[in-house]
């Protein structure tokens, strides 16, 4: 009898040692991963994907004509903008804001750029055509962009 | 008569520049922090849009949610889907009054200590507040600068029991106004 209850003894010690692993692999797993959550960084845009796509003057007119309709379908998306550089409004060097649109209309896209990035926007110029990356927050007086990159390749 | 007619334009001028002017800014930054033993939440927003009349005192305040920066994202998601909703709810507005604002003249340097009183609205939610507010007068521009506290309970804004802890029961929020821009000379 003792015989037989001894290797099924130690493949329960086996069978307990294995589980008390895997269990402390796991929580390791879990607790890196929730610690990375924790402190995960909001995303630099340069390689996020575009999920919409339009003119600066065709994004305003969509928040001019249905804001409620425009901010369900634009805002916390990333979306590229293709406009002329109307304004730059630059606070000491900390905040920079690119308007882009007519410069005579009362609205435009306003771009606050990404300051992590901002070796890309020492020659934007006003008057010239660019193309612009960022979270869509809504409408204010402006079509609201936030952490704005430029996108050289022009691809629209 | 060519005369008359560059004197009168000489007075209106003159009149326009000690008439009180309605100013805005689109680059007003507001911030709030939550200190707790457990945790430090900060987020910030640059992008406030103001309108100040001068001369009636009305004033004016919006911003988008979604524009509040957080330095970890988790907080920032957290923030816009749990406890603000800022797909259901995307501004918060104030709209009040400046008292006394007559009496500030962008034409001279100096400092004032005034009350504003109004409706902030939030979350669905419309509560009156009263807060001091510092204006400085330099070079023909206005800085202005206020803080406040707000109870998120009463915005009806929900924090789990789980993160309770974590979360201060007061948030204090910081208004600046770097530079008013004169709109309009009534």
């Amino acid at each position: 009898m003792q015989a037989v209850s001894t290797p099924i003894n130690h493949n329960m010690i086996s069978i307990k040692k294995l589980i008390v692993a895997a269990v402390i692999i796991i929580v390791a797993i879990a607790g890196l991963y929730f610690y990375k959550e924790y402190n995960r960084k909001v995303a630099d845009l340069s390689n996020a994907k575009v999920e919409e796509t339009i003119n600066a003057a065709d994004l305003v007119t969509a928040f001019e004509n249905d804001e409620a309709g425009a901010t369900k379908k634009f805002a916390g998306k990333t979306v590229l903008v293709m406009g002329n550089v109307a304004e730059i409004i630059n606070q000491q060097d900390t905040m920079l804001n690119i308007f882009l649109g007519d410069k005579s209309a009362i609205s435009k896209v306003s771009c606050l750029m990404d300051m992590r990035k901002k070796e890309g926007f020492k020659n934007i110029v006003s008057g010239t055509q660019i193309s612009i990356k960022g979270i869509c927050t809504g409408f204010l007086a402006d079509v609201e962009m936030n952490r704005c990159v430029i996108v050289n390749d022009n691809k629209f | 008569m060519n005369f008359y007619i560059l004197l009168f334009s000489l007075l209106l001028a003159v009149n326009d520049v000690t008439a009180q002017p309605k100013v805005f800014t689109k680059t007003g930054t507001i911030s709030f922090k939550s200190k707790t033993a457990l945790e430090n939440i900060e987020a910030v927003n640059n992008k406030v849009l103001s309108v100040w009349d001068m001369a009636s005192g009305t004033i004016e305040f919006s911003l988008l949610i979604k524009g509040f920066e957080f330095d970890r994202a988790l907080m920032q998601e957290h923030f816009n889907e749990n406890y603000m909703e800022s797909d259901k709810y995307p501004k918060a507005v104030f709209k009040g009054v400046v008292e006394n604002s007559k009496n500030v003249l962008l034409t001279s340097n100096n400092n004032y200590n005034l009350k504003v009183s109004g409706a902030l609205t939030m979350h669905g939610v419309t509560k009156q507040i009263n807060l001091p507010v510092t204006i400085k007068i330099k070079n023909g521009e206005a800085n202005a600068m206020a803080s406040f506290s707000i109870i998120p309970q009463d915005y009806n804004i929900k924090i789990p029991g789980l993160v309770a802890d974590k979360i201060n029961k007061k948030i204090d929020v910081l208004i600046n106004v770097p530079a008013y821009k004169i709109l309009a000379t009534k």
